[in-house]
């Protein structure tokens, strides 16, 4: 007999011990209502201990159920506590503290890159340039031929390629979207060409096989070199300050003629630093008149037209701008790195 | 291309300081990269006078030298072979430094060592390396080394751009500089004394191919001594980066780098049949170029032959079996012209790209070659006692003649934006050797050959740009405008879309654009084949991206490496694939990644875990931002989705996937969590974007809302209730909002219980309830008919 009062204490013990166990680990309400229903409903295991005691002897019988309302007592305000630890999370609290968080909105952010982009192209498009786009995987006609680059000139060696087959490329700029655009409309044409591009390069803190590229195209009568220095050089104080000079130095592209490489001023203002290498200019891209022989590849008439063209690795942009020295920090998109840049737009 | 200082003044006076000299020569093209000063140390380095040598026995190499250094004997112990008595060489005495050598005295084999004899590239001023320097006989014992013969010299590194072969010289940077100082340039005179002897008595030229080769001079030189070069043409070299080899070799690239005109010279006696053919190679027809590679050819490559066999890849490499060695003692010297594209593609095909070559390809004068033959024969009359041949070889089938131009005033000006006038063209374009006429609206120009790269007026307009130096060229800050420019509104919209998903919490990412094909190929549409780079960095960059879903995924798979849990990404960029008969689609994407937690722990809340409807309802708020209503969920084919996925079709046409990535893709970035994610193409939403808004005047009766709550089997979507809801919905029906769904205990197992707001409103009326009623009676007999749906009792 008194075994048999053992194992009903037992019993009690045990069935504490689980349903503790369960409260403990309970996360939801849904969860609490599981537990309720498991111990404490009609047929949860708590009520039916109550079966147990018509089987204990009677003088044990006000121990055992003495026991038993505890643990009922014990597992309803457990639950009860419970309970309202998860009201009280999802309820407004009662006092009033401002300096608790507020329930902030979750928002993204353009990547820093994509932001200099975007700032480039807003800049042009005031300046009446409009935005032309075209294909990343290109003819070799487009990427090289009608840009006046045949085949076997040492001037393609100037650019790594990735070659597809059938006489394709992934583009090595953005200038084919010029002939494309001159190929479809007569002059005037004033465009820009933002977009990715590819070459074959080993990827390092100064190189990338896939960069951004924005070109810029011109083509009216009376378009003067003069010109093209008056539109890069305003480009240039719009996005880096109204100090900003630019200096436009003799160079060769296929395309251009006469040609030039152009450098903004140094932040350092010309003082010379680790930035510019002590010669307080950056150097930027590269930049031109039409040469006519394009012209001839998309049939405007050169005694009648003159234009001029530009370019600029947003990258090496990017990179001046924020003060970044690795080109590969922007193909990882470490959320630490995407993060300081969220402020900007 | 590297040139000195002191290089360049042997052929044009001036005195501008080096770093003047380099902002000058960028700013007219000539790009200095880097300029430094070649400046030594060597206090304690004498000239010293070897009086006494013996081998030291038991020993191959080493030997005793008694070295006179101003009447003082000093004993050294020397390694070098061409220690000899009576050679005048430099000693390093005791305390001096030569290179990171610090020299003390030393016992070496049993012999007392004060000091040490020294190579010149040990000094560091060549790349002589095989014994120690040897100075003239008349070089004046004890005199310090750096004085005499180690003068100080600056070194110009020079980005030359390929339309300019003609600045590959020193003789051309010098003509520049001349123009831009002003001054005159003096090339070296021709002084040799010849030998009366026919040149036909030795060889012979015919050229096959005139079309490859339009000249070839070639001069005969017999007696010849090989030995080093003097030392100041070895010094000169190594300052830029040409190997010292012997007199004859560095000589042919001594007057390379003087005259940019690239030469050969042949060992004579080697050369079979007294013959040089000039012919294309046959097919696959081989042959061993000095570096003893052997290439094999095409017959677009062209050959030296002489009667028996080929002995020169024309114009990029001589051949191994007839290059200039220790025993040759005649000479023929090779001064050709070869056609630019010719000796490009040879080159680009064999992958040999040379000194020659690079000049070829780019085009050097066709003019030109006696020159340079004749500046090689008089230095190797000079340092290799060549008996020189008055005669010459010149075969010239194609004359090359200067070409004749003409340059307006107007053109220049329309082009460049300036004020110039015609004195002024006359005076830029003669101080770079262009023979000018004057005309009434401007000039006629005879452009030298050694400017290839002049050949019409623009090109003149750029010498006369860069000349009268770009920053002369005003800037004009109030050009032209074109008030008819419209928009490009598909590049807006791509924007547009950028900027709402920022909106919507999601973070931009950029990504290359090639990928891993093992890696990607679940991501490729079905029946397509990846778009391959011939030639790929390596494997893991060969092919195009397919999905845009792979570039998101390897930003996933960078973040969890780093134990970053909650990620948001898009990226709207390019794809592209190929079909079974190679053609390439390529298209814009939109593309964006949940994975983690929709909540995190904070305070006032727990977190939550991101599922299939959290990617789903920021799809669909972006298409409510873009205007597009018409989206359908259909059944989702794409392999790298689990089942948990359903692909979109807009107007019939299948737009892209929303869902929940199948878990071994996820494996294959190491996601080790849960990510959902979308996919759209660009294009149809650009075309099905709402257009024009146009004002729907506000009821101004108030609107009637009806909870409509059913019971309905489990199988039944969602959609089809709405879409019923809708058709029985009669024309006030203007809103229909699902509000509760439920499954569970509460009701049959397998069915569920859905509520929907239903708002009516007209424009004319209050709408009463009467007529709600039958709308709701039509709606629920039509849910019933179709679907077996019951009202559900409250
Ligand atoms: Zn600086």
């Amino acid at each position: 007999m008194a075994d048999k009062n053992e194992n009903s204490l037992k019993a009690i013990d045990q069935i504490r011990k689980e349903f503790e166990e369960r409260i403990q680990t309970a996360g939801s309400t849904e969860e609490l209502d599981a537990v309720h229903r498991d111990f404490l409903s009609k047929k949860g295991k708590i009520s039916r201990l109550f079966g147990l005691i018509g089987k204990v002897s009677p003088e044990e019988r006000p121990r055992v159920g003495a026991r038993l309302n505890e643990l009922r007592q014990h597992a309803q305000s457990l639950l009860d506590e419970k309970r309202s630890s998860f009201d009280k999370q999802a309820k407004p609290v009662e006092e009033f503290d401002p300096t608790l968080p507020g329930r902030e909105f979750p928002f993204g952010a353009i990547h820093p890159m994509m932001q200099v982009m975007d700032e480039i192209k807003t800049i042009f498009a005031g300046m009446g340039f409009r935005i032309e786009e075209g294909p990343e995987i290109e003819t070799d006609y487009h990427n090289f031929e009608a840009l006046n680059i045949p085949e076997f000139h040492p001037s393609r060696a100037m650019q790594d390629t990735f070659y597809l087959p059938d006489k394709m490329v992934l583009r090595t700029h953005t200038s084919p979207v010029q002939i494309r655009t001159m190929e479809s409309q007569k002059p005037p044409v004033r465009m820009i060409a933002p977009g990715r591009c590819f070459r074959r390069d080993t990827p390092d803190a100064s190189h990338s096989p896939t960069f951004y590229q924005v070109e810029g195209l011109c083509v009216d009568k009376n378009v003067t070199f003069a010109d093209l220095k008056g539109v890069v050089t305003a480009f240039a104080q719009k996005l880096f300050g109204e100090d900003i000079k630019v200096r436009f130095r003799p160079s060769f592209f296929p395309f251009t003629e006469p040609s030039a490489e152009y450098d903004f001023s140094c932040f350092c203002q010309g003082k010379g630093c680790a930035v510019c290498k002590g010669t307080g200019w950056l150097e930027i891209s590269g930049a031109g008149m039409v040469d006519p022989a394009v012209f001839g590849f998309v049939g405007y008439d050169p005694k009648l037209y003159s234009g001029y063209a530009f370019g600029m690795g947003i990258e090496r942009i990017a990179m001046l701008k924020y003060k970044i020295n690795d080109i590969r920090i922007f193909y990882e998109n470490d959320i630490r790195f995407l993060e300081q840049f969220k402020m900007v737009r | 291309m590297k040139v000195t200082l002191n290089w360049l003044k042997d052929y044009v006076d001036f005195d501008i300081p080096a770093d003047e000299l380099a902002h000058r020569l960028t700013m007219a093209g000539l790009e200095v990269e880097a300029y430094y000063t070649v400046d030594y140390d060597f206090s304690g380095v004498f000239v010293g006078n070897i009086v006494e040598h013996q081998s030291i026995p038991g020993s191959d190499k080493l030997s005793l030298c008694k070295v006179n250094v101003n009447n003082e004997l000093v004993q050294v112990v020397c390694g070098a072979p061409n220690a000899r008595k009576g050679l005048k060489s430099a000693i390093a005495l005791p305390g001096s430094k030569v290179g990171p050598l610090d020299i003390k005295t030393a016992d070496i084999r049993g012999q007392h060592s004060e000091g040490m004899l020294c190579s010149e590239a040990e000094l560091g001023l060549s790349n002589r390396a095989a014994g120690i320097m040897e100075l003239p006989p008349d070089a004046k014992i004890g005199q310090p080394i750096e004085s005499l013969f180690a003068e100080s010299d600056v070194v110009f590194d020079i980005a030359i751009t390929p339309n300019r072969p003609d600045c590959l010289s020193v003789i051309g940077i010098a003509r520049e500089i001349a123009a831009l100082g002003g001054a005159r340039l003096h090339k070296p005179k021709i002084e040799l004394s010849l030998n009366a002897e026919p040149v036909s008595d030795y060889i012979d030229v015919n050229i096959l191919n005139a079309d490859k080769c339009f000249r070839y001079s070639g001069r005969f030189l017999k007696d010849i001594k090989i030995q080093n070069s003097p030392y100041w043409m070895a010094r000169r070299l190594y300052l830029v980066d040409v190997r010292a080899i012997n007199n004859v070799v560095d000589i042919t690239n001594y007057i390379l780098m003087e005259t940019g005109h690239p030469l050969h010279a042949f060992d004579y006696e080697r050369l079979e049949g007294k013959k040089i053919i000039v012919r294309t190679a046959k097919e696959k027809e081989k042959f061993t170029t000095l570096d003893e590679k052997e290439h094999i050819l095409t017959p677009e490559d062209l050959l030296i032959c002489d009667a028996e066999k080929p002995v020169a890849l024309a114009g990029v490499m001589g051949g191994f079996n007839s290059e200039v060695i220790d025993s040759t003692s005649s000479v023929f010297l090779e001064s050709a012209y070869f056609e630019p594209v010719s000796i490009s593609r040879t080159a680009k095909n064999l992958e040999l790209s040379t000194e020659s070559s690079r000049r070829f390809e780019r085009g050097a004068d066709p003019n030109g070659t006696l020159y340079a033959m004749d500046r090689a024969a008089m230095l190797m009359q000079q340092y290799a006692d060549a008996t020189v041949l008055e005669n010459t070889i010149d075969v010239y089938p194609r004359n090359v003649e200067p070409m004749n131009l003409s340059l307006t005033v107007r053109n220049t000006n329309r082009i460049l934006g300036t004020d110039l006038h015609r004195e002024d063209l006359e005076t830029i374009l003669s101080s770079i050797e262009f023979t000018i006429t004057a005309k009434n609206d401007g000039v006629s120009v005879s452009v030298p050959t050694f400017r290839p790269d002049v050949q019409r007026e623009i090109d003149l307009i750029e010498e006369i740009a860069r000349l009268y130096n770009y920053d002369r060229i005003p800037t004009n800050t109030n050009p032209q405008v074109d008030l008819t420019q419209k928009s490009n509104k598909s590049s807006e919209l791509k924007d547009y879309i950028r900027s709402v998903l920022t909106g919507l919490g999601f973070w931009e990412t950029i990504n290359l654009s090639l990928v891993n094909p093992q890696i990607a190929k679940p991501f490729l549409p079905e029946k397509q084949q990846f778009v391959e780079l011939l030639n790929p960095l390596n494997t893991e960059l060969s092919v195009f991206r397919p999905n845009m879903l792979y570039s998101l995924m390897t930003s996933v798979s960078y973040s969890r490496n780093r134990q970053f849990q909650n990620l948001r990404f898009f990226q709207v960029g390019n794809v592209a694939w190929m079909s079974p008969e190679n053609q390439i689609t390529e298209m814009t994407q939109i593309a964006a990644v949940i994975t983690g937690q929709r909540k995190t722990q904070t305070w006032y809340q727990k977190p939550e875990a991101f599922d299939f409807y959290d990617i789903k309802g920021a799809l669909f708020s972006l298409f409510d931002k873009l205007g597009v209503t018409a989206v359908k969920l259909t059944e989702a084919k794409d392999s790298f989705w689990d089942s948990t996925s359903a692909a979109l079709s807009l107007n019939g046409r299948q737009i892209g996937a929303v869902g929940k990535l199948d878990s071994q893709v996820c494996d294959l970035f190491s996601a080790r969590q849960d990510v959902y994610g979308f996919y759209l193409q660009f294009e149809p939403l650009f075309k099905a974007r709402e257009k024009e808004i146009v004002f729907t005047q506000i009821p101004k009766y108030p609107s009637v809302p009806f909870d409509l709550a059913l019971l309905v089997d489990a199988s039944v979507p969602i959609a089809d209730l709405e879409e019923g809801i809708w058709e029985k919905g009669g024309e006030h029906l203007i809103k229909v909002d699902l509000f509760d769904f439920y499954r569970g205990q509460q009701i049959e197992k397998n069915m569920k219980s859905v509520a929907f707001s239903l708002t009516f409103s007209s424009k004319e009326r209050t709408l009463q309830d009467e007529y709600v009623n039958q709308v709701i009676d039509s709606i629920l007999s039509h849910l019933r008919d179709k679907f077996g749906a019951t009202l559900r009792p409250r």
